[in-house]
């Protein structure tokens, strides 16, 4: 076999299995890569936690806890692939409060906010029940594209971690659809989802990031990412119309 | 943290010419450390000229061998390799962290599938391991081995595997493919490419009774053979690697410490490298660190905890001196090398150079 460059070999295709044979730039945007699924995850969770009491009924209530458990259980996962690199998988979840929120009505756009890596809309603070469904159902379609994106990744076990959740945020969005039929039965339910649709739907929409990226330029040269930002947000918008139509709420 | 434990060398047998197989016991305590799983290695350090260097190497041996092996195959110029297949002896201690590597899949007594492996040279320890075990462990389940060498010589292995199609008479069968050397078959000779492939899969195996593939060997092997399997019908999920980069780093460069550097100003000339680009700014010394101050002057520098935590700011000192503030990443012989935080750097000196490339 002749010698080839890392470079050459990630922008045919190839693989890369494990932290001694990353170079230097790669790992940097690995591992932001991974942060930022980590702190979304993180973020997420934490906000999500408060609906197991707000949800209506024991059935829902461990719907919402489900959901919560496995999204901590993902950052967990991810975080033991970060760990690998070097990362402090003790100290890393520690460090600040999760939970924390901006107003509702601030202008964040798609940029990172304050000291984590979380996704602009998990910066939104939800509002009861109802709204956590719908940013639930619309998010977690959004982490459907992304899933199909990651399990792509140049990176062989991250990829393979991304398999593993794949399935299991699949089925999250379920869930959500499971508790949105319900809440769109009755008048007021309807005119509250329709609310928090209203609210969410361009917020999840910015978290795609910019289009164009120059970020995405880099990533991609890497294979840390193959479709651009405007083709996945182009691909939500699409799952979002075909699952929100049938309520009644599209 | 990664921590290293002490492994004895209980045994060296010589494989091949240039490759050395090494039996490790643990210590008692540390067994459960070192169970591994199929298909891992191990990360070795030693300090050569005051310097610490990490190797990794798979181990070879099956889950059910009842210890603990690696194969250590000699590179040009490697202190690491040479010093194993030349100066290492029973008795002697390493030192290794707990296994690692997530090249295995999850085995099941009751499933019968058909396995492939692609290796090349020393590609074949790790797979060996998984012959080994999956064998062992899935009795209805089949394997086969496609070996790439340069000469009979050279094949690491060849009596163990030998055995093992004695062993399982039936379930596993080897294709050596030897660059040098004739064989009876033109098939056999040359080097794996996509022909190579195409005839395999023509006349000797069906791509459709394929359940996994583990490929393991050099950058154009992983490229070939993960493009035919695609090509013949595997999807991602089907295929397993593990890269064994051909341009490993020889030995770690000691950064270039600036010797006329005064440390008098208040102010600093950073000079950072990212994606080959190279930009000058200035800094205070106090009050802001560097990943900060090369982000204020536009420079898209990768980041994530800005705690010191997850180690994605990483960056080399080529130049001058910084200290850090935090560090629950960068190991110590990181530092050594230059490594710093950057979300937790403070230049030292006048002028710092610095560098996310390496």
């Amino acid at each position: 076999m002749t010698d080839m460059s890392i470079e050459d070999y990630l922008a045919k295709g190839g693989k890369l299995t494990s932290p001694g044979n990353v170079p230097a730039r790669y790992r940097g945007e690995l591992l932001r890569l991974m942060a930022s699924f980590i702190d979304s995850e993180l973020a997420g969770a934490a906000g999500f936690a408060e609906t197991i009491n707000d949800a209506p009924g024991i059935r829902n209530r461990i719907a919402a806890a489900k959901i919560t458990q496995e999204k901590l259980d993902h950052a967990g996962r991810v975080l033991a692939v970060m760990g690998e690199f070097g990362a402090d998988t003790a100290r890393y979840d520690n460090r600040h409060d999760w939970a924390a929120r901006m107003g509702r009505d601030a202008d964040l756009k798609a940029a990172r906010h304050g000291d984590d890596m979380r996704l602009s809309v998990f910066h939104y603070p939800v509002q009861g029940y109802v709204d956590a469904v719908v940013l639930n159902v619309l998010m977690g379609l959004a982490t459907g594209v992304q899933m199909q994106e990651f399990a792509r990744v140049s990176y062989a076990p991250l990829a393979d971690t991304f398999r593993e959740i794949a399935p299991r945020e699949a089925r999250h969005v379920d869930l959500g659809l499971t508790g949105l039929r319900q809440i769109v039965e009755s008048d007021e339910g309807r005119a509250k989802a329709v609310q928090s649709v209203q609210y969410w739907l361009p917020r999840v929409e910015a978290s795609f990031g910019q289009s164009a990226s120059k970020r995405y330029e880099t990533q991609a040269r890497f294979g840390l990412r193959h479709t651009e930002n405007d083709a996945m947000r182009k691909d939500w918008a699409g799952r979002v119309r075909e699952a929100l139509a049938p309520l009644g709420l599209g | 943290m990664a921590r290293f434990l002490p492994l004895q060398v209980t045994d060296i047998r010589r494989d091949t010419r240039d490759a050395v197989v090494v039996t490790l016991t643990p210590r008692p305590e540390d067994a459960g450390a070192f169970d591994f799983t199929q298909g891992q290695y191990l990360t070795f350090r030693r300090s050569f000229d005051g310097e610490e260097l990490r190797r990794s190497y798979s181990i070879c041996a099956g889950r059910d061998d009842g210890a603990l092996r690696v194969g250590i195959k000699r590179v040009d110029g490697g202190a690491f390799s040479t010093w194993a297949n030349e100066e290492l002896a029973p008795g002697m201690e390493l030192e290794a962290m707990p296994p690692m590597g997530r090249f295995h899949t999850a085995l099941d007594g009751g499933s019968a599938k058909h396995y492939i492996a692609v290796a090349a040279g020393s590609g074949i320890t790790p797979i060996l391991s998984i012959i080994k075990t999956t064998l062992k462990r899935e009795p209805k389940s089949r394997f086969t081995l496609v070996y790439a060498n340069r000469s009979v010589n050279s094949i690491m292995f060849r009596e163990e595997l030998e055995d093992l199609k004695n062993l399982y008479l039936g379930r596993f069968s080897v294709i050596h493919v030897l660059k040098s050397e004739g064989q009876e078959i033109d098939l056999f000779t040359g080097r794996i490419d996509a022909e190579k492939m195409q005839a395999l899969f023509d006349n000797w195996i069906d791509p459709a009774s394929i359940d996994t593939a583990f490929i393991c060997g050099p950058e154009g092997l992983m490229l070939t053979v993960a493009d035919s399997l695609r090509k013949a019908g595997l999807d991602d999920a089907q295929i397993r690697f593990e890269l064994f980069a051909s341009s490993q780093p020889g030995r770690a460069k000691k950064k270039a410490v600036s010797r006329d550097a005064t440390h008098a100003g208040d102010a600093t000339e950073a000079v950072v490298t990212l994606d080959g680009a190279t930009r000058t700014f200035r800094m205070p010394k106090q009050g802001e660190n560097l990943l900060d101050a090369a982000l204020a002057a536009d420079i898209d520098a990768p980041y994530a905890c800005k705690a010191g935590v997850c180690s994605t700011c990483r960056a080399k000192v080529l130049e001058g001196e910084a200290e850090m503030a935090i560090n629950h990443a960068l190991e110590d012989y990181e530092v050594a090398q230059g490594y710093v935080l950057t979300c937790q750097c403070y230049p030292l000196t006048d002028r710092i150079v610095v560098s996310y490339d390496e």
